[in-house]
């Protein structure tokens, strides 16, 4: 089935309880990982004879194997009233559509999804569950939200409530945030992997009219600019995007994976790809 | 410059000036625009740009223009009239024409027949060329028989005043009263312009006694005005001239021509006349008093009241020429047909 993501933490796991994840924790069953003496692992059920045989010193070597643990995965969602714009895709779609696929591909193999959305300050909370019908929840709720913050300030707030275990926190945004902001935010993220997501549009970018006039309105309230397009205007309005886009993969890669570019359509198989090959 | 700016607004006005309370409405581009407004995520990725600044501006204030002189057209703009005092070349010439009914023979003294033309009709034909020479002259235009006729006053009006000339070969009446017609051709001159050459141009064909109680009085009114006098003396062929003595007794009732130009030389002011015998005579006469009769003259220039209205209207369209330009480049960003969004939305819901 197409939109199912998979997806591996940068680093071991730490999750409650058992799950699909690597993690540093021992356990009885799993992958080989290592001897030890007995006396460091007292499980007789697991003396490995061949190595105690072959060790010169006569101790007994017990083998120890590593646990698979479950982990949280958070989706950390940006309300602000930019999300609402729709060019060549609609954000908000995308939003959904993207954390409707992590809620379920994270509860089919047992790890928890939890949802935050804020605007100017916290709207939206789901706290992180592992029953299955997380996504139908999660579903349901964006659904019921329109995205209508001022700024993305909350983001702050509900970063410092992801404290405590590791966990892989989605940051959806588009990144039209201070950079400031967005610094102190992936600072307050640090002891999580987090993967940034920047939702962009085609319309603002390479689908951008060479000629014309058009009257812009900022979705957050920021006036309106009437904008008389030709390709000098375009040329230096691409290369900001481009300069914008730089300096924020510059600021994620600070702080561990580079963001994800969701632009136009949520594509499941893509942010796999993208979220295995930045796990190293 | 400015005082030619402020004289012109002064001279603005405006028909129904309740129209002009709807012109705040004329802001209205402040706040709204006509153009389709494509919501952005945030202004701050457009790039400053000085050009999109300068058309934005232009626009709003064609928007503005558009509604501002359209509402100004409903009004009614015009400038007033206004009169203007000038000084040009000229003098105020009072007409004084006989009406008697000898001005409708010919000079031959004969009733008009086949070509000829009437001394009335001659005297009409060079007046009004005579009238229609010198733009700036005030033509005051009496006529008398018994009695003096007021026909025009003083005015600068030449269409006027030729077609109070075009109606003095009309037939005329009975007697030939000079005195009433010369204290009516005086009055004509009113107060005012004193320094403006006067001429008293008197046209007739012969004369009547003027009384002798009324005498003083009009020199009492030449010496006042003190006008130049010509008297055009359409001469009938065969009739004693201003210098024949007649043979018997010489007194007013017996060559009353002679008396009259008599009593004129006694009035102390400048006067000529002329004996004319023929149409060409007269012509000549004319042409004689126009040489001469050149002054600076002070007269008023009546400006129309100038409506506007086409102009705001012009102005307006301009602007809404410049509005619909501006609303024919309008583009837009590549939006997809949201049509297909909600269906894969919906099966992404199902696969959840």
């Amino acid at each position: 089935m197409t939109g199912d993501i998979l997806y591996r933490l940068r680093g071991p796991a730490a999750g409650p309880g058992p799950g699909a994840h690597r993690s540093r924790d021992t356990g009885g069953l799993g992958v080989f990982r290592d001897q030890v003496p007995f006396w460091r692992h007292p499980d007789a059920r697991r003396i490995d004879l061949r190595a105690t045989l072959r060790d010169p010193f006569e101790g007994t070597v017990v083998r120890r194997f590593e646990q698979r643990r479950a982990l949280e995965v958070w989706a950390l969602v940006d309300l602000s009233a930019s999300m609402r714009f729709r060019g060549a895709g609609a954000a908000w779609d995308l939003v959904t559509e993207l954390c409707i696929a992590l809620a379920r591909s994270a509860t089919r193999i047992g790890d928890a999804f939890g949802l935050v959305g804020c605007g100017a300050g916290p709207d939206l909370m789901l706290p992180a569950s592992r029953r299955r019908g997380t996504a139908d929840v999660v579903a349901e709720r964006l659904a019921a939200t329109r995205p209508q913050g001022m700024s993305a300030d909350g983001l702050l707030a509900a970063a410092s409530s992801l404290a405590g275990r590791r966990k892989l926190v989605a940051v959806v945004s588009d990144f039209r945030l201070p950079d400031a902001l967005t610094g102190a935010l992936f600072d307050r993220l640090q002891g999580h992997d987090v993967v940034p997501v920047a939702i962009e549009d085609g319309a603002l970018d390479e689908g951008l009219p060479a000629f014309g006039q058009i009257e812009l309105e900022d979705l957050e309230g920021g006036g309106r600019r009437r904008v008389l397009m030709r390709p000098s205007l375009r040329t230096r309005w691409l290369a900001r995007e481009a300069e914008r886009r730089d300096s924020l993969r510059r600021l994620a890669l600070r702080h561990g994976r580079p963001p994800y570019r969701l632009a136009d359509r949520f594509d499941g198989d893509d942010f796999s790809r993208h979220l295995l090959g930045t796990a190293a | 410059m400015t005082a030619g700016l402020m004289a012109l607004v002064s001279r603005f006005g405006v028909t129904a000036p309740a129209w002009l309370w709807l012109l705040p409405l004329a802001l209205m581009p402040l706040v709204a625009s006509s153009q389709k407004r494509i919501p952005v995520p945030s202004l701050a990725m457009v790039p400053a740009d000085g050009l999109s600044r300068l058309v934005d501006a232009v626009l709003t204030l064609a928007g503005m223009a558009a509604i501002g002189f359209l509402i100004l057209a409903l009004a009614g703009p015009h400038l007033v009239g206004e009169s203007l005092m000038r000084t040009g070349e000229g003098a105020q010439i009072s007409l004084l024409i006989d009406r008697s009914g000898s001005m409708n023979e010919t000079f031959a003294g004969r009733q008009p027949s086949g070509p000829e033309e009437s001394k009335a009709a001659a005297s009409r034909r060079i007046l009004e060329g005579f009238v229609g020479r010198r733009a700036h002259d005030l033509v005051a235009v009496s006529a008398f028989s018994t009695s003096p006729m007021a026909v025009l006053p003083m005015t600068d009006r030449h269409d006027a005043v030729r077609a109070a000339i075009r109606a003095i070969d009309r037939p005329g009446l009975e007697a030939t009263n000079v005195a009433r017609g010369l204290g009516l051709a005086l009055a004509q001159f009113g107060p005012g312009a004193p320094q403006a050459s006067r001429v008293l141009l008197l046209v007739s064909d012969g004369a009547a006694i003027i009384d002798r109680r009324v005498q003083p009085t009009l020199r009492e009114e030449f010496a006042k005005i003190r006008p130049t006098l010509y008297w055009l003396f359409l001469r009938t062929a065969g009739s004693p001239g201003l210098g024949d003595r007649p043979a018997g007794e010489d007194t007013p009732q017996a060559a009353p021509e002679r008396h009259l130009d008599l009593f004129f030389k006694s009035l102390g002011v400048p006067y000529r006349a002329f004996e004319a015998e023929s149409a060409q005579a007269v012509e000549e006469a004319i042409r004689e008093i126009d040489r001469q009769e050149r002054k600076p003259i002070s007269y008023t220039e009546r400006r129309p009241q100038r409506d506007l209205t086409g102009f705001a209207y012009g102005l307006a369209a301009l602007a809404m020429a410049l509005l619909l330009a501006a609303k024919l480049a309008e583009t837009d960003l590549a939006v997809r047909a949201s049509a297909s969004r909600p269906a894969a939305s919906r099966e992404t819901r199902r696969a959840a």
